[in-house]
């Protein structure tokens, strides 16, 4: 019988593993009063925000401890799309992040099958100094990057934000490739260079097709890091038609400071497309962070 | 092997575009602010080598870069004291939830995937004086005499930012430990059972040492992720009132953009990379020994 349950829970998920310790029946409601306080502390200011959003600028100012509107003013989400330039911010953001997510994956991709399968002298040094790059501080690289991007011409452009997203997402990206591709059989290339298939083209039809889930890890955790940049956005871009989402927050307190409602209303926008990938890919994103975290 | 895997030109041109981003926008630029870390330089016009200056002004009679790095270590304190101790027991309780152990732990990992000009600016908001809640939750609560205006008051400034950065990584922590502890397998936790080791002893005595090596991995981020801190300052403070709030990535960006002091600000950031190297160094070096394998 115990034989049989062990069978089972192999099965199914981890999560579902079976708890050390059994729960007595009256600290279950206090577990779930415990976690449903934390969850409300984690989750209250975002509620707040969305509430605010939602109330006139005046009504703000009122004594309540929290109000909900009578009429939600949806007007607000209207004044933030259209004065704070969301569409353009956000085709911005699209552009200058889908180019350097590509860029990683491509590039990491290269750099991680070099460093695991092909035989080299230097490949544990290159490793190695590859994924140094991830205790280098992106803020420290600002003040020179800034003054070479514009020596050679990228500051003030959306090379001047891909280089340095592609940059910085490519010693992660690299070790969870690695991480991946170690774990392939090699008779996995020997056999297609048997029927004498070229490198590349082991590359492209077997080894790609079969690292899929490192891909999706890999470009979801450049998306979303690169994604929620404030600082190289705010140091290497000052045209405003090339500022990326983010920044509809920043500008819009600037300009429009006394609408307070619609400025709440522009942070809901900044937000919203990483909670929605988070929503969807949820997996993929706990995977990326603690694979990263626990391998190095 | 076969002699494909050893072809130098495929080798080459498979590390080459990686290299060369890296080298572009990471490696190239740490020289480059050594050179113009030993320069006055303003930013325009002309500039004067100066050698070893700025970095023997840091050093010696710079109390701003001790004031930044001392707020480092307070945020590292918390991190490390409160904020890690308190994932972990949260992540036992989530594993107790069983079924809805997922949930749980997809809801606190939110504020971590919002992007930190959203979540700066709406604490900013929490802690407005006029119109924040925190001021209007306590005045509910009838403790009016504790409200403040959080980020402008000296005496709370510095601990009201620690409170934002805490709360951001909260989820990151979680999420860490979490795997951490579902990852190690369930035999242990069967067989000390079988001996006896139930409950609370079930935790320090088997659980936690075997984790030791998750916990090891995450300490040594988060005392990175703590150290390099500047986003939650730029946008919540600026570094104010006077300095206080300072940490060491915020300071040099002004030092550099604010108050054209170009050639300083290169020198803390060399400062500030040779911490970051060296401080990794010692921590991988000296956590190793201690963490247990399973």
């Amino acid at each position: 019988m115990k034989k049989n349950t062990n069978m089972v829970l192999k099965k199914v998920d981890r999560e579902k593993a079976p708890l050390l310790t059994r729960l007595s029946r009256y600290k279950k409601p206090l577990l779930y009063t415990v976690m449903i306080l934390i969850a409300i502390g984690q989750l209250f200011p975002l509620v707040w925000l969305i509430n605010y959003s939602l109330l006139r600028s005046g009504e703000l100012f009122g004594a309540q401890f929290i109000k909900w509107p009578d009429i939600p003013m949806w007007s607000n989400y209207v004044r933030a799309w259209i004065q704070g330039n969301i569409p353009r911010y956000f085709l911005n953001s699209i552009i200058v992040v889908c180019s350097s997510v590509l860029l990683t994956v491509i590039c990491s991709f290269l750099l991680a099958y070099a460093c695991t399968r092909m035989e080299w002298k230097l490949r544990s040094t290159v490793y190695g100094l590859v994924l140094l790059g991830m205790t280098i501080p992106i803020h420290a690289t600002l003040l020179p990057n800034f003054m070479l991007f514009n020596r050679v011409g990228i500051l003030d452009t959306y090379w001047g934000l891909i280089i340095p997203y592609t940059a910085f997402s490519l010693p992660f990206s690299t070790l969870i490739f690695s991480g991946f591709l170690s774990s392939f059989p090699r008779t996995f290339e020997e056999s297609a260079m048997i029927d004498g298939c070229s490198m590349w083209g082991i590359l492209a039809r077997i080894i790609a097709p079969n690292t899929k889930p490192a891909v999706i890890t890999v470009a979801i955790m450049a998306f979303v890091n690169n994604w929620n940049d404030f600082i190289m956005a705010n140091t290497y871009i000052s045209t405003q038609s090339l500022l990326t989402l983010p920044f509809s927050v920043i500008k819009f307190m600037g300009e429009y400071s006394g609408d307070y409602a619609a400025q709440f209303a522009c942070m809901v926008f900044a937000a919203f497309p990483t909670l929605f990938l988070y929503a969807f890919l949820n997996k993929y994103i706990t995977e990326g962070v603690t694979m990263t975290g626990i391998k190095g | 092997m076969n002699k494909a895997f050893r072809d130098k030109r495929t080798i080459f041109l498979m590390i080459f575009p990686g290299l060369a981003f890296l080298f572009f926008a990471m490696i190239m630029p740490i020289f480059l602010s050594i050179y113009y870390g030993m320069t006055d330089w303003p930013g325009i016009g002309p500039m004067n080598f100066v050698g070893l200056k700025n970095f023997r002004e840091i050093i010696l009679s710079d109390s701003v870069f001790w004031t930044s790095l001392g707020n480092a270590v307070k945020l590292t304190l918390v991190t490390l004291f409160l904020q890690n101790p308190l994932a972990v027991i949260v992540c036992i309780m989530i594993l107790a939830c069983r079924k809805n152990a997922r949930f749980f732990r997809t809801v606190y990992y939110i504020p971590a995937i919002i992007p930190i000009v959203v979540t700066t600016k709406l604490w900013v908001g929490v802690f407005n004086p006029t119109y924040g809640l925190l001021n209007k939750f306590l005045s509910v609560i009838g403790l009016d005499f504790l409200a403040t205006n959080w980020l402008s008051n000296p005496r709370t400034a510095v601990w009201s930012v620690i409170l934002i950065v805490i709360w951001q990584g909260f989820g990151w922590a979680i999420l860490f430990y979490y795997s951490g502890l579902v990852s190690i397998p369930n035999e242990f936790k069967e067989a000390a059972l079988i001996d006896g080791a139930g409950g609370v002893k079930l935790y320090t005595k088997v659980i936690l040492p075997l984790m030791m090596p998750v916990i090891r991995a995450v300490v040594i981020i988060a005392l990175i992720t703590c150290f390099k801190q500047m986003e939650t300052v730029y946008l919540s403070t600026g570094g104010g009132p006077g300095n206080i709030t300072q940490f060491l990535a915020n300071y040099l960006y002004i030092k550099a953009f604010v108050s054209y002091e170009f050639g300083y600000g290169n020198a803390l950031s060399i400062l500030f990379v040779s911490i970051s190297l060296l401080g990794t160094y010692l921590l991988i070096r000296f956590t190793r020994a201690k963490a247990g394998e399973y």
